[in-house]
């Protein structure tokens, strides 16, 4: 019941690590450390009764037996029975009571995790990878679920046995003994061979998978190409290596195991044979007795078999305290953007200001925006507009404190953002992405992203509000049309819309816009323009803008270039001016005509 | 569920599903019968294996009797117990390893067999097709098979070994046998049914595991939404019920765990405890000697894993077999589309450029109710090049895909220099068409490979050559291995323009007849488009090319512009005249190219 694992040396944690991983994990565990205990009691419980078995043949055999007393034998065969019915009680119970603990300690783990994470603000996002961060919370902690489920029974079981079988074989016969121990050195020594060898091992295994599993995946994603250039067969001979790669990492892995299995086996005959021979002799010289010679060869298996299970689970072990670790470097990981402690609440209306800032991507070299200064006023339209890359959604974000900007500060009605609650910012500063990103669930369920607390009558009000009244109602179930993954079910201009009523269900003073650069179906486009402009009347709005009739509608334009304001003005004055957006306006004019 | 199954249906369904697994099973047995003679050496190891593990505790009985009792040669039984470790040791690591050799093969050939089935599979499967269900076929389903082939060998020593341990048994003392053997049966019937309902808990777990990773996964990547509504919480309590709901099925799934596995566990120790006691008496009465007493422990403790064995191999076996099923019924679709049984050549290059395509009163749907081509003509001469332009959904790429024969029309002919398409074999027709396709491809490899992708012998000159005319070769010189680099999903990340560059070249060192680029600048920046579009031109000369594409200036540069309007040609002209005279033209144009980015106009 054992499955392969492994710990790379990068990842292996050292002494002090895994004290602190360890001292975590109780700290984490501490809500249900009372189930802990139980656990631990019903697998002493249970693994005094394996030992007892062989005890009491013993004594069957000496008292009973060779004893010719048959009062005795019976006593010892009842109280065999008595064993093993608590065994079989207690074992149940330490199956139960040992899982409880594991999966309370992970699901504990998946919710302390995963708060984290959204504490967290988005420049973690930006430093960490999505599968890497998705990972963490699956693939990680259900590596550990396999150690909850066996491993860890069987780890503390080994250990147990270890332990007593040892001290009950020195109190039976402590000649015998030296003789069994005689064997432990050979075991242990292959037993940490074994261990080393099979991490190797399997390492290789993991990585030759991961290799094959991609060349798989790319041959079947890009079959068109593939078979567009007649390549078929070429393919197929390298995925054949990769295949065989992988046949001969396995063999490998058995190879190492095959001889250590072989000498586990042989080792426990050759014990047998040793404790026969020598006890035998023993027995002859009226040293030990007939009865602590067998219980000596049905408890060798009680203490070379926790050896070997050690063994194996070490490598389990190893690799879930790594999981470990990593995931506790997340809960340590401090959010850069979070609620300053006297926050204030954001006052209903007021001037947006950006004053000075710098800012610098977490591990960017150059500086994203260079002392921008710029103020939006009351019910006011701003457009950004300048090249790709040259910071334009970023001033954006940070006006909606996605970031928190190095030097200088953007405040609104005269308060600080960094100093506002979170719940008020989001209430009056919303950021419409742009792309319409949905969640599994309805359409409604999408909605209440925006506002959870929200009533049907509020969302109905939101829809009419953008003017997608009549559009949803005409899905197949209205709003409660399921929009599966990813919004899959819905065009981009329906996600469109339902993003923006999701703005419209928030009502916030200001809106922040990222104007969609793709082109929707003709159809939507016409309606997601018509909701856009229902959802900005009367709002302060900052778009960063790719179309031209955008900006033609905007009171005022900033052009950024090269992480700085360029150019400010209206529509009209920038084009008098002749600079950077006269020429932007006439590139686009002339790709008008020439169409 | 909304349909109700009727009695013949049922009946239909269950007899499809009985051919579909005797089908797997005739799968499986041809994959052993290559591997028949490994299989039948681990089969004699294992038995060899049994029978000396079998007689272990004969030996260990003779030397309690004989050596410790009677005072007899102690030393010779230790040596003959020390042997017989030698022997069981060496066999049973022979067994394993063959075992697991083997399994691995079986797996290994099978994952062979099964890629290049799916590669060979026409487009339109692979449109059906999930690659998520294709991967399990080829990864989940076969690692089943394999877990079912390496027990083989290990079930056969078992079965060998439950037979000589029970006949020794009887044969010491039928009586004690039958007492002793009572409770044991029922460690198979345990471990039988604890496979059969462990499987579905687990499998409920995962899929408890599979929601939560999707509220994970969105929550991650919708985390600007997340962020910017501050639904922080919303999604908090997702993920609290999808981790409630893992606990509660992990829960259910650890209650199995613990009525089955203690069971198993104990069961053999009443046999022991009956041992004890029935033995004990017998021995007291002078039926049995203490040999024999220590000997049946012994040996009732060598049936316990080999009968666990059994029962779990049962289900293992079902498991396989539905594993099977599920990779027969990929294996048995045929393709769709193959190379004709007595293929014709294309002509040979003369004097008349080659390259010639016609499309004949073609007609053509995915769904052959909803056609997407009606009624298609259109010819080409060798050398020319010509547009193609439509509104979204008029059947532009649909056309290409044609000429590639990824599908065969519903009626109509396509040809190539004068043969039907249908006549030719694939991979002549399919090399002497080089498409760059609207969603641009890469390898998981390096430059220089994904260039040569259709050539794996051109030299380095060519492929430099055909990067240089795509305009992809200075910006591959600037990356940090220049040719060398490795780039794709999991290497370097390319812009989209540099992607179509690059797909370019690869077209381009194909030297096929035709030259298709299917929108394949779109995402290129239009300062740099008039660099490539020059480069283009050097390309398209004595060469065939079909342009789809939606900027006038990549239009311009065909012979001729066609219009594809609702699946049929609506105007040919060149771009110029159909601008001046067509208005359906003009809309389409511009309903294409919407306004261009000005931010990118710099």
């Amino acid at each position: 019941m054992w499955s392969q694992s492994g710990v790379t040396d990068e990842d292996r944690l050292s002494r002090a690590q895994a004290r602190t991983v360890i001292g975590r994990v109780f700290k984490m565990a501490a809500p249900f450390r009372k189930t802990m205990y139980v656990a631990f009691a019903c697998v002493c419980v249970t693994t005094l009764c394996a030992l007892a078995g062989p005890l009491l043949v013993r004594r069957g055999i000496d008292l009973g037996i060779r004893g010719k007393d048959p009062t005795s034998l019976n006593i010892s065969v009842g109280m065999y029975l008595l064993v093993a019915l608590i065994a079989y009680v207690f074992g149940r119970a330490q199956f139960l009571y040992l899982n409880r603990t594991g999966e309370s300690f992970l699901r504990v783990l998946r919710l302390a995790v995963f708060r984290q994470m959204q504490r967290q603000s988005m420049a973690f996002y930006d430093r960490n990878k999505a599968g890497v961060l998705v990972a963490r919370m699956t693939a990680d902690i259900e590596s550990m679920a396999e150690l909850v489920q066996w491993g860890l029974l069987q780890f503390l079981a080994a250990g147990m046995l270890i332990v007593f079988a040892l001290v009950l074989l020195a109190t039976l016969s402590w000649q015998l003994t030296i003789v069994a121990l005689l064997v432990m050195p050979i075991l242990i020594a292959a037993s940490v061979k074994f261990q080393r060898d099979s991490n190797k091992a399997y390492l290789a295994v993991r990585d030759r998978v991961g290799a094959n599993l991609s060349a798989l995946q790319e041959g079947i994603t890009t079959v068109r190409v593939i078979q567009a250039y007649a390549q078929e067969e070429e393919t197929i001979r390298k995925f054949t290596k990769s295949n065989r790669e992988l046949f001969q990492s396995h063999e490998h892995s058995v190879r190492v195991s095959t001889w250590y299995f072989a000498l586990i086996e042989f080792g426990g005959v050759f014990a047998s044979a040793l404790i026969i021979g020598i006890g035998g002799w023993l027995v002859h010289r009226g040293d030990v007795t007939l009865g602590t010679v067998v219980a000596f060869t049905l408890l060798l298996s009680s203490l070379f078999d926790p050896v070997q299970q050690l063994s194996q689970l070490y490598n389990t072990v190893q690799s879930a305290g790594a999981a470990l670790n990593k995931l506790f470097q997340i809960l340590d990981a401090k959010p850069e953007v979070d609620e300053h402690p006297g926050a204030v609440a954001l006052p209903a209306s007021g001037e947006l200001v950006v004053n000075g800032i710098d800012f610098t991507y977490s591990g960017a070299e150059n500086r994203a925006l260079r002392s921008v200064s710029i103020s939006v006023g009351v019910g006011e339209k701003l457009a950004l507009v300048g090249p790709t890359g040259a910071g334009k959604s970023t001033l954006a974000k940070l006006m909606a404190r996605l970031y928190d900007p190095q030097v200088g500060s953007v405040s609104y009605g005269g308060i600080d953002l960094k100093m506002a609650t979170m719940s008020s910012l989001r209430e009056r500063i919303v950021v419409v992405p742009q792309e319409g990103f949905l969640f599994n669930g309805t359409i409604r369920d999408n909605l209440r992203i925006a506002r959870s607390s929200a009533t049907d009558e509020e969302i109905d009000a939101a829809i009419s509000a953008i003017g997608a009244t009549d559009h949803f109602a005409a899905l197949p179930d209205g709003l409660d049309t399921e929009v599966r993954e990813r919004g899959s079910r819905l065009s981009a201009g329906e996600r469109q819309l339902v993003a923006l009523a999701r703005a419209a269900l928030v009502d916030p003073a200001v809106l922040v816009l990222d104007e969609a650069t793709s082109n929707l179906d003709p159809g939507t486009e016409a309606e997601v323009e018509h909701a856009l402009e229902q959802l900005m009347a009367g709002r302060t709005v900052i778009v960063v803008a790719h179309r031209l009739s955008t900006v033609q509608r905007a009171d005022h334009i900033a052009v950024i270039a090269d992480a700085q304001v360029a150019e400010y003005g209206t529509h009209a004055e920038l084009i008098a001016k002749g600079g950077r957006y006269s020429a932007l306006a006439t590139a686009w004019q002339k790709s008008q005509v020439t169409n | 569920m909304t349909s109700i199954e009727s009695d013949t249906e049922v009946a239909a369904r269950l007899e499809f599903e009985e051919t579909q697994r005797s089908e797997g099973w005739r799968l499986l047995r041809a994959a052993l019968r290559m591997q028949r003679r490994n299989l039948l050496l681990g089969a004699l190891v294992g038995i060899l294996w049994a029978s000396f593990k079998v007689a272990v505790p004969q030996m260990t009985k003779y030397a309690i009797n004989d050596g410790i009792e009677k005072n007899g040669p102690l030393l010779q039984w230790a040596l003959i117990i020390g042997g017989l470790g030698v022997l069981t040791g060496v066999l049973s690591g022979m067994r394993r390893y063959i075992a697991f050799r083997e399994s691995r093969w079986a797996e290994t050939l099978f994952r062979e067999r099964l890629f290049s089935h799916v590669l060979n599979l026409h487009v339109g499967y692979h449109d059906k097709a999930q690659t998520g269900q294709l991967m399990s076929r080829a990864s989940s389903d076969l690692m089943q098979i394999q877990g079912f082939i390496v027990m083989i060998p290990i079930t056969l020593s078992n079965v060998i070994q439950i037979f000589a341990v029970t006949a020794i048994l009887f044969i010491t003392d039928p009586i004690l046998a039958i007492v002793a053997l009572i409770p044991l049966p029922f460690v198979n019937l345990s471990a039988r049914r604890f496979s059969h309902r462990i499987h579905p808990a687990s499998i409920a777990v995962q899929a408890e595991q599979a929601q939560l990773a999707n509220v994970v996964e969105e929550s991650i990547s919708g985390v600007r939404v997340v962020k910017g509504f501050g639904a922080e919480q919303v999604q908090f309590e997702k993920l609290e019920k999808e981790a409630d709901d893992i606990l509660r099925e992990s829960m259910k799934a650890a209650r199995i765990r613990s009525s089955f596995m203690p069971a198993i566990d104990v069961l053999p120790a009443l046999g022991l405890v009956a041992v004890l006691g029935v033995g004990g008496h017998r021995v007291l009465n002078g039926d049995l000697t203490i040999g024999d007493l220590v000997a049946f422990n012994v040996y009732l403790t060598l049936l316990i894993w080999p009968l666990r064995n059994i029962g779990m191999i049962v289900a293992l076996g079902q498991r396989a077999a539905a594993a099977l099923v599920r990779i027969n019924e990929v294996m048995s679709t045929p393709s769709e589309i193959t190379d004709p049984v007595q293929p014709k050549t294309l002509p040979q290059q003369t004097a008349e450029p080659v390259g010639a395509v016609k499309f004949d009163k073609v007609v053509f749907g995915y769904n052959p109710e909803f056609p997407v081509l009606r009624n298609f003509s259109m010819e080409i001469r060798g050398g020319e090049s010509i547009a193609i332009v439509g509104a979204t959904g008029s059947g532009k790429s649909t056309v290409t895909r044609l000429l590639l024969r990824f599908y065969d029309t519903q009626s109509g002919h396509v040809f190539l220099d004068g043969i039907d398409v249908r006549k030719l074999k694939l991979s002549d027709l399919r090399k002497h068409i080089g498409v760059v396709f609207e969603d641009t491809v890469l390898f998981n490899d390096s430059v220089r490979n994904n260039i040569a992708f259709a050539k794996p012998d051109a030299g380095d000159d060519e492929i430099e050559r055909a990067a240089k005319l795509s305009g992809a070769h200075d910006f591959v010189l600037q990356l940090p291995n220049g040719y060398e680099t490795v780039i794709g999903e999991r290497g370097f990340s390319l812009s989209g323009g540099q992607r179509q560059r690059i797909a370019i070249a690869r077209a381009i060192v194909a030297n096929p007849r035709v030259l298709v680029l299917d929108d394949a600048t779109s995402a290129v920046d239009p300062s740099k488009e008039g660099e490539i579009r020059d480069a283009m031109k050097t390309v398209m000369t004595g060469r065939t090319t079909i342009v789809i594409a939606h900027r006038p200036g990549t239009i311009a540069l065909a012979d001729r512009v066609i219009l594809l309007d609702e699946g049929k040609v609506a105007a040919i002209g060149t771009h110029d005249e159909l601008v001046a005279s067509n208005a359906r033209y003009r809309e389409v144009l511009a309903s294409m190219s919407a306004p261009e980015e000005i931010g990118k106009v710099n």
